[in-house]
């Protein structure tokens, strides 16, 4: 497998109709209204390169792997396993062998505080941020209930960027064993400086992991410039399937971890009084994992590796720019967080309107966004608020859409106030 | 009234205007009973003061952070069952999430249906289901202020 990320670099600007002509549903209307998708970082879209190869898998060349002695079997079996080459090399891991796959990041977050959480000794501790998804909280927090370690939680600023003094105060004891962090809120559209945050962790002796479900997306990932142990993604945001996710971690750190699930496909032999473990990363994969779906996944990322992040990165910042622009000239509205860097997601409030009312009138117009609490309720309670409107970007996206929305906004605040 | 609007019956008039600027807002100072209703999902909650008289609902204020469709379903539901009693406000109750869900009658023994009146607004929710629960919330709370109560 090779690497594909280098071959649009001269030119980095994205022909958006011809990316749009290659997502069948972008076409679809809702309420008689053109599709107008600003949704993405709660789930992507999904080009014709992952329907068909999906689709294909099935109708052409699917059965069991790492099993099977025949022609299907051995042939989806490489399919599957060059799943793992394409991520490695769309990570910049340093061995195949440290690509785990799981059904998406809660999974991956959640074998890790199982795994390496099993390896933690009362008295130390893991520390994650105010900005966590659930998903990167509540395994922590049933880590600490089961092994007695201690939750530690940095604070962020009012722009919602991490306060780096406060986090660096929290590892001073030398007691936390792991950071694990958002690489890009998905309320905030935070992107972290996971550089400087995994240097600072490991100046105090602790390990760092990434939350990578958001930022994988927008831009370039590479574990080794970041300085990461662990880094998590999900498929389903990156334009692939659901039920398939990563998990990268350092060679040392998988062969020592325990297995997180038993069964087939994870051990070297078993009698009835006991098993022994398959090398990594098979240890981690129990069962008969998402076949299809992993292939799904590396059609997605041979898709977007084509189109190649510089391109990418430099169309989502345009979109958030022009969004942050526009949504300024919306009476009554509100930006939630004013990172230093940010990815392509805009969360906001507007007086007088509940966010759950500007998504339904929105949605009544063709426009889908995200309304809630964004499983984040503890950086809810921290901003003061109970709910956000989102809309989020993706490489489909264009300006246009975003006109669509503050049109639409201005005009659902008039009916409202 | 616009086009963004207009497009959505859910948002009548009546429900816009009662979020806004509601009638029945507010608290009791002594009441006899309470009730609240809180959904995790979205942050929305509502508190009700009752007083009764005997069986009947003598004065009801709400105390409501939510969305339009929550703040009003209480304004109206405490305009509709002030006056009656305890076990005509049930009934109203069971009524309305029947119309919610919409099934079109419940097997209730009585031969006269329960009259929603105004409440009929919500009527659109039916294909708005992940938005019933705004709407049902005040009731939520109302039975359980009624929970403590002999009908």
């Amino acid at each position: 497998m090779s690497t594909h990320t280098s071959t649009t670099h001269a030119h980095a600007q994205l022909d958006v109709q011809a990316i749009r002509q290659q997502f069948p549903i972008l076409g679809e209307k809702v309420h008689d209204r053109p599709l107008v998708f600003l949704d993405s970082a709660a789930s992507a879209q999904k080009p014709n390169a992952v329907i068909d190869s999906m689709a294909s898998t099935m109708r052409h060349q699917y059965a069991n792997i790492h099993r099977g002695l025949h022609w299907m079997s051995e042939r989806t079996t490489e399919a599957y396993e060059g799943v793992r080459d394409l991520v490695a090399d769309f990570l910049n891991a340093p061995s195949r062998e440290e690509i785990v796959f799981t059904r998406n990041s809660t999974e991956a977050i959640n074998l890790v505080a199982h795994s390496f959480g099993a390896l933690l000794k009362p008295g130390q501790a893991v520390l994650i941020s105010q900005m966590e998804h659930h998903a990167n909280l509540v395994p922590w927090q049933m880590l600490r209930d089961r092994a007695g370690i201690d939750l530690r939680v940095a604070p962020i600023t009012d722009d919602g960027d991490l306060d780096m003094d406060a986090y660096t105060a929290l590892l001073a004891d030398g007691k936390v064993a792991l950071v694990s962090m958002t690489h890009m809120s998905n309320v905030l559209g935070t992107i972290t400086p996971a550089k400087q945050i995994a240097d600072i962790a490991h100046a105090a002796g602790a390990l760092v992991l990434f939350d990578g479900s958001q930022s994988v997306v927008h831009h370039k990932t590479d574990v080794q410039e970041l300085g990461a142990d662990f880094y998590t993604f999900t498929g389903h945001k990156l334009y692939g399937p659901t039920g398939i996710g990563v998990l990268w971690a350092r060679r040392d750190l998988l062969e020592q971890m325990p297995p997180f699930l038993g069964g087939g496909d994870m051990i070297s032999t078993v009698t009835f009084e006991r098993s022994t473990w398959a090398n990594i990363p098979h240890k981690f994969e129990a069962g008969t994992p998402a076949i299809v779906e992993t292939i799904g996944l590396g059609a997605a990322i041979d898709w977007v590796s084509k189109i190649g992040f510089d391109a990418i990165a430099a169309h989502e910042a345009e979109l958030t720019a022009h969004a942050l622009t526009r949504l300024a000239t919306v009476p009554g509205l509100s930006i939630v967080g004013h990172p230093r860097v940010r990815g392509g997601v805009v969360s906001f409030t507007m007086a007088d309107v509940h966010p759950h009312d500007i998504a339904t009138l929105l949605d009544r117009n063709g426009i889908a966004i995200r309304a809630g609490h964004h499983c984040a309720e503890p950086l809810m309670r921290r901003l003061g608020l109970s709910a956000t409107a989102r809309a989020s970007f993706g490489i489909y996206t264009q300006k246009e859409e975003i006109d669509v929305l503050a049109d639409t906004l201005v005009r659902i605040r008039d009916f409202f106030v | 009234m616009n086009t963004t609007a207009e497009r959505d019956a859910l948002y009548d008039r009546l429900i816009v205007e009662r979020a806004r600027a509601p009638l029945y807002a507010g608290r009791l100072s002594a009441p006899d009973v309470q009730g609240d209703g809180r959904n995790p999902l979205c942050g929305d909650k509502t508190h009700l003061d009752i007083v009764l008289n005997g069986h009947h609902i003598q004065d009801i204020r709400h105390n409501t952070r939510g969305c339009a469709i929550c703040a009003a379903a209480a304004d109206l539901m405490a305009e509709h069952v002030r006056g009656n009693t305890v076990a005509q406000a049930l009934a109203v109750s069971d009524r309305f999430r029947a119309m919610l869900v919409g099934s079109p009658s419940l097997p209730v023994v009585e031969a006269q249906p329960v009259p929603l009146g105004a409440l009929e607004v919500f009527a659109p929710l039916q294909s708005h289901k992940a938005r019933i629960r705004c709407a049902e919330l005040p009731w939520i709370a109302l039975k359980e202020a009624f929970s403590h109560v002999d009908g």
